[in-house]
């Protein structure tokens, strides 16, 4: 139903507002139960119970009491001020609670100004068949990460026992719309969504890192980040900390690097098969530039991201000297054209090795690669409209994006391609296997048939194999699916794992257009992701927003605001100070061995639904009862509340005599909560300690009932030991669910 | 093409209201998870478990299961010598099942205990499963009849195998929805029916049932579970109680509720995991060795647990050979036959030996015809393939199925051939995950009157019991 043809209905319909208006509205009821930028949904003037008409049939437009179950209704929202043009229907989500505390969503079907009150817009969705009979329930619409207040409904019949919100008033019809107080927006209060941002585009807050964004502002921030850094000699740097320093080498380590100790076979033995055979020198450069690189915060988060997208795993790559390569390639193209990180990660060495593409020729074809990239790197297998939900058929079923002769005829295009070894490889070392120069071609191994690829693309027989390459990975760039897939992929990374459809089409649009008609931008995605209204703003009140913290920004979160540095008594010469790195001993035991993912499908399955909803949850692949209570293992270890030791990630001494120590770290992580000590001395109730730790870890976001109980807690120690009062007080908010969840 | 689809949309329409209609779209109730009714167990109810071992990457089984009469081998050797990836006939271990009408077939030469148990008649060999909308031939195939969505994709394979649901993404597993149907069997248990020592994914899922996720041995089961630093001073004890207070607030929130409802489940059985029994046998310090010890530890716990039904999932990685396949499944199928070998001892040690039933799954088989060739030689996702059924109750030393082209539960190994579903050996499974789960299901208590439930698709399939469990 279009909006205009609607209109004279809906003029009736409004007519009947009158009965629910009455003069000199003071929204400041509102305001005190609900944030300023969140949804209001129109109740009755004189209760809560929501103003709900029919949109459809007969009684079209007439008030509803009861709601039919399964019926089409149509209910009305206000306070969407500054609500984008393109902002419709699948900017919104609503749900209904049952008495027993179940909650169904529901689909929003079609949302749109109402034209007597353009402040006011009509919502219609239909309610589900399973919430059934249920009575009197509880409605809420969720806009930008903003939860409404709730409202009445009853479904099937009037009455039942359900409690409304605590605070909860009428929120009537509105006859102006409603102007906040601007004075209000300035200052501390947005101080959550800057603790959000530097969550979502770095590994946390530091007091540095807060600083400049509050005088920068946001944009400005960014488009620092996203600059291109020189080196001394002009040269592009891509990360703070130096790459690890170890190059390719043999494939089968030589006596002395195997990482077996024998009588003529001296220590450093160990070292070196830990630093060359194994991801360890990568995982310790990774955590010290998600610690302490501060001007290359947002390249480290993205392609840390793009790493579990494009994911090659350390097992079968074996040496870090390989791996290091392949993420520079990411490093690189995290602020380029995504086109070209395609082509880039498809010619990589690692990758090639990692799905068979060095090992597929005409003569036996491998089709791993073509699968995968189609499947994880670029379309997906479903068709996706624009804004990432699936394309449906007439019968409402999810349409494939592609078949086994597709995957069949992309297999051909990736044949022939294999370790540049020859003479005119740069970088080629005899013995060796070439993982830093891109792949090379054995014509004589291609496939050079004709081959059918997406939309009908036909690369004729005959070409040369780059041209085929070239065509096909144009082929693979240019297919819809794309925007919206990557996309998706790297909000959730990043801000959260169920956005709205409206929010991923506004990125996808920046995807396929940056503005400027080049496609694949990932600077302009990733600027549309960060900056995009349902990444920012205050602390979100919608409860379905955010995502769980994976196990590397776990221990990022933990320790970045809290000035991690080297552990006491640490030879300063490595280290200067400053942790070492060795964090993934803290990350493996929560299933985020780093680099080393378990398979092509990363540490976790994208598609992840939380068990017992219907909500993606990536992470919760990895959030188990058997790793829920190993994060506050790790939050005791690294600031044991019940001790007075130092605390952190133990410095581990190097390889001494016949035991092997894959966990060498030379100086050790702790971090320095002093800063907060010196509140919990200053003001002995522990709220202001409290204050700050919600402040710096929660956005603000701490619920009173939280704040009770941390008090309390803090109140049971005594006064006069200040060090175990703080690290109390971080242990509960560290361990807290409401911490685990980046929201 | 689009005509396929159609049809392949139209028959998923009703497998998909059904399921709907059972998971009821709903988000976490408050807490609903957690209640736990303290009811005794009712003694007559005898203890039997499942154990799922998921052979991860899509196991070859044509090299696990090879003919070795001489027609047969002669047609495996035909596809496979020349790229050096047949097993030479002089080291298959030789099974004859009678269902096989006199036909000699040969187990991987790495799988002696396997095939020792299958003399014992304790193993069986479920042929040519895989996910199916409903049983299909070749030409229907090739004429687009109604297929699982994303054939011969990793995930999208291991999901229907975990699920047994091939029309759409279930967001259930068939031991979850197994468990939700036969709670009423465990009644007053103190940990969930369900353990993964493997992780979470969605075989343990279900409408009602969480798994229980344990780290494997060596970690003794009174630790996998523990909660460090906590002193016994007034102040120390206050902090735990706020620890567990804060793990009640703001359940609203989705996603802070479930982290905290997989916490509080942490909790729970850490004080119920108080101790760490001593298995008879010493299991292979493997990565399936470690996992079955777990397993075979709760096990022995299960009178303290007071479990009567138990389901496990432990799974074993690296099937994925796309190359190098001669060297890694041998050694992958070596651990899988010493771990399996200690594990069965182990239930014989307990007493239990049939009341447990230990069963492979996997991503798919893989293409008949390699991929490369020489010590490279690997192959390609496929579709159909064999599976072990190990245990006291099992019919063991047989072949069971459902007729493929060629009427016997064996596939014909010809590439393009009867049961290829194209040219390079994916052969078309003749028994349908629902089929194999639902006779294990069976087996386990399912009630026939729920097999529609638990097996939204069953009606597709001419039975749901291959009849290679014993009735229990």
């Amino acid at each position: 139903m279009s909006v205009l043809s609607s209109a004279p209905r809906r003029l009736r319909l409004l007519s009947l507002f009158g009965a629910f208006l009455f003069l000199a509205f003071n929204f400041s009821f509102v305001r005190a139960a609900l944030p300023e930028d969140a949804p209001i949904v129109i109740s009755e003037s004189n209760s809560t119970r929501a103003v709900v008409t029919d949109p459809t049939g007969k009684r079209s437009g007439s008030p509803l009491r009861v709601i039919p179950v399964g019926a089409r209704v149509t209910v009305y929202v206000t306070n969407l001020p500054d609500l984008l043009k393109a902002e419709g229907a699948t900017a919104f989500r609503a749900d209904v609670q049952d008495v027993n505390g179940y909650r169904y969503p529901l689909e929003v079907l079609s949302f749109a100004p109402t034209a007597e009150r353009p402040w006011v817009y009509s919502l219609s969705f239909r309610l589900h068949d399973a919430l059934g009979d249920v009575g009197d329930a509880l409605l809420r619409v969720t806009w930008r990460g903003m939860s409404s207040n709730r409202v009445r409904i009853s479904v099937g019949h009037e009455g039942g026992k359900i409690q409304d919100d605590e605070g909860s008033t009428p929120t009537p019809m509105p006859d102006h719309a409603i102007v906040h107080n601007q004075s209000e927006a300035v200052g501390l209060p947005w101080s959550g969504d800057r603790v959000r941002f530097m969550m979502q585009a770095g590994f946390g807050p530091t007091a540095a890192f807060e600083l400049r964004v509050r005088r920068l502002g946001f944009s400005t921030w960014l488009e620092d980040q996203l600059e291109q850094k020189l080196d001394l000699g002009g040269i592009p740097r891509y990360s703070t900390y130096k790459y690890p320093p170890f190059a390719p080498t043999v494939t089968v380590p030589p006596v002395d690097c195997n990482g077996i100790l024998s009588a003529t076979d001296p220590e450093p033995d160990l070292v070196c098969f830990r630093n060359r055979y194994s991801m360890f020198p990568i995982q310790n450069w990774f955590y010290r530039e998600a610690l302490y690189s501060e001007d290359q915060q947002l390249r480290r988060r993205v392609s840390w991201a793009l790493s579990q997208i494009f994911v090659v795993g350390g097992r079968e790559t074996e040496q870090s000297g390989r791996m290091i390569e392949y993420i520079k390639i990411l490093d690189q193209h995290a602020f380029g054209n995504f086109r070209f990180l395609l082509r880039d990660v498809t010619l990589s060495p690692a990758m090639g090795n990692y799905l068979d593409m060095a090992r597929s020729t005409q003569q036996n074809p491998n089709e791993n690669y073509a699968r995968e990239i189609l499947q994880l790197f670029s379309v997906g297998v479903d068709m996706l409209n624009q804004d990432g939900t699936p394309q449906l058929n007439e019968q409402g079923n999810r349409i494939p994006s592609y078949s086994q002769e597709t995957v069949n005829n992309f297999t051909k295009v990736f044949t022939g391609w294999t370790f540049c070894n020859g003479p005119e490889c740069p970088n080629r070392v005899n013995g060796v296997l070439n993982y830093i120069d891109p792949m090379a071609v054995n014509p004589a191994n291609h496939d050079n048939s004709q081959k059918v690829l997406f939309n009908g693309t036909v690369l004729p027989a005959g070409q040369t194999p780059a041209q085929d390459l070239n065509q096909a990975l144009d082929n693979i760039f240019y297919h819809p699916n794309v925007g919206p897939f990557i996309s998706k992929l790297l909000i959730q990374q990043m801000v959260t794992s169920n956005p709205t459809p409206a929010y991923v089409g506004r990125v996808a649009r920046i995807f396929n257009n940056n503005g400027s008609g080049v496609r694949g931008d990932l600077k302009a995605v990733i600027k549309a992701i960060l900056m995009d209204p349902e990444a920012r703003g205050n602390v979100k009140t919608d409860p379905d927003y955010g995502h769980l913290r994976e196990p590397a920004l776990f221990i990022t979160n933990i320790t970045r605001p809290f000035n991690p540095i080297a552990n006491t008594g640490t030879p300063a010469a490595d280290c200067l100070g400053l942790s070492d790195g060795v964090l993934n001993i803290a990350s493996q035991p929560l299933d985020q061995d780093a680099f080393n993912p378990p398979s092509v499908f990363n540490y976790y399955p994208m598609d992840y639904i939380i068990p017992g909803t219907n909500l993606a949850g990536p992470e919760f692949g990895i959030f188990s009862t058997g790793t829920a209570l190993k994060r506050p293992n790790l939050v005791n270890q690294i600031a044991p509340p019940n001790s007075t030791v130092v605390g952190g990630i133990p410095i581990v001494a190097p390889f001494t005599g016949q035991t092997s120590n894959p966990n060498y770290a030379p100086c050790g992580t702790r971090i320095d909560l002093s800063r907060f000590q010196n509140l919990v001395v200053a003001d002995p109730t522990g709220a202001t300690l409290i204050d700050a730790l919600d402040r710096e870890m929660l956005g603000g976001s701490m619920s009173p009932g939280m704040r009770s109980d941390i008090a309390t807690a803090i109140q049971a120690v005594a006064s006069s030991n200040p060090l175990k009062r703080t690290r109390t007080a971080f242990y509960l908010v560290a361990t807290s669910p409401q911490f685990q969840v980046q929201r | 093409m689009k005509k396929d689809r159609r049809e392949f949309i139209k028959s998923s329409c009703k497998a998909l209201s059904m399921v709907a209609a059972a998971t009821q779209l709903r988000h976490f109730g408050a807490m609903s998870v957690l209640a736990q009714k303290a009811v005794e167990a009712s003694p007559e109810v005898e203890y039997k478990a499942l154990v799922c071992v998921f052979l991860e990457g899509g196991n070859d089984s044509n090299n696990v299961v090879v003919p070795n009469y001489t027609e047969g081998y002669a047609q495996y050797s035909a596809a496979r010598s020349a790229q050096g990836l047949a097993i030479p006939q002089a080291n298959l271990l030789p099974v004859t099942p009678p269902a096989m009408q006199g036909q000699v077939y040969g187990l991987h030469p790495a799988l002696t205990d396997i095939r020792n148990l299958w003399n014992d008649g304790k193993v069986a060999v479920a042929c040519n499963v895989g996910p199916l909308v409903r049983p299909i031939t070749r030409a229907e195939y090739q004429s687009g009849a109604p297929r699982p969505y994303q054939l011969f994709s990793h995930s999208d394979q291991v999901e229907q195998f975990r699920t047994a649901i091939s029309t759409f993404k279930s967001p259930t597993g068939w031991g979850g929805r197994l468990a939700d149907r036969t709670a009423i069997l465990n009644q007053g248990a103190a940990i969930s029916m369900i353990t993964s020592i493997a992780g979470t994914n969605v075989f343990n899922v279900g409408v009602n049932s969480q798994p229980l996720i344990v780290t494997p041995a060596p970690t003794p089961l009174n630790q996998v579970l523990t909660l460090t630093g906590y002193g016994t001073a007034a102040d120390e004890l206050a902090r735990r109680a706020a620890l567990d207070q804060i793990r009640t607030r703001d359940l609203d929130k989705t996603m802070v509720q479930a982290t905290s409802v997989l916490t509080q489940q942490a909790v729970n059985v850490s004080v119920q995991l108080s101790q760490n029994p001593v298995l008879t046998v010493t299991f292979p310090n493997t990565t399936l060795g470690n996992q079955l010890a777990q397993v075979a530890k709760l096990m022995k716990f299960r009178t303290q647990l007071n479990l009567s039904r138990q389901i496990f999932f432990v799974r074993l990685t690296g099937f994925d050979t796309h190359t190098g396949q001669l060297n890694n499944q041998n050694n992958l199928l070596i651990q899988l036959n010493a771990a399996l070998k200690a594990f069965y001892d182990e239930t014989v040690a307990q007493g239990i030996s049939s009341q447990v039933t230990t069963f492979t799954m996997s991503d798919f088989n893989r293409t008949f015809n390699p991929a490369g060739s020489g010590s490279n030689v690997g192959t390609d996702h496929a579709w159909g393939s064999h599976h072990f059924v190990m245990g006291g109750a099992v019919r063991g030393g047989d072949f069971y199925g459902r007729p493929t082209a060629n009427g016997t539960f064996f596939p014909t190994l010809v590439t393009s051939g009867p049961d290829d579903a194209d040219t390079r050996g994916r052969f078309i499974p003749s028994t349908s995950v629902e089929q194999y789960a639902g006779t294990l299901s069976k087996w386990y208590g399912l009630p026939d009157s729920d097999i529609p439930i638990a097996f939204p698709n069953s009606a597709n399939f001419p039975t749901m019991d291959l009849g290679f469990m014993n009735p229990g």
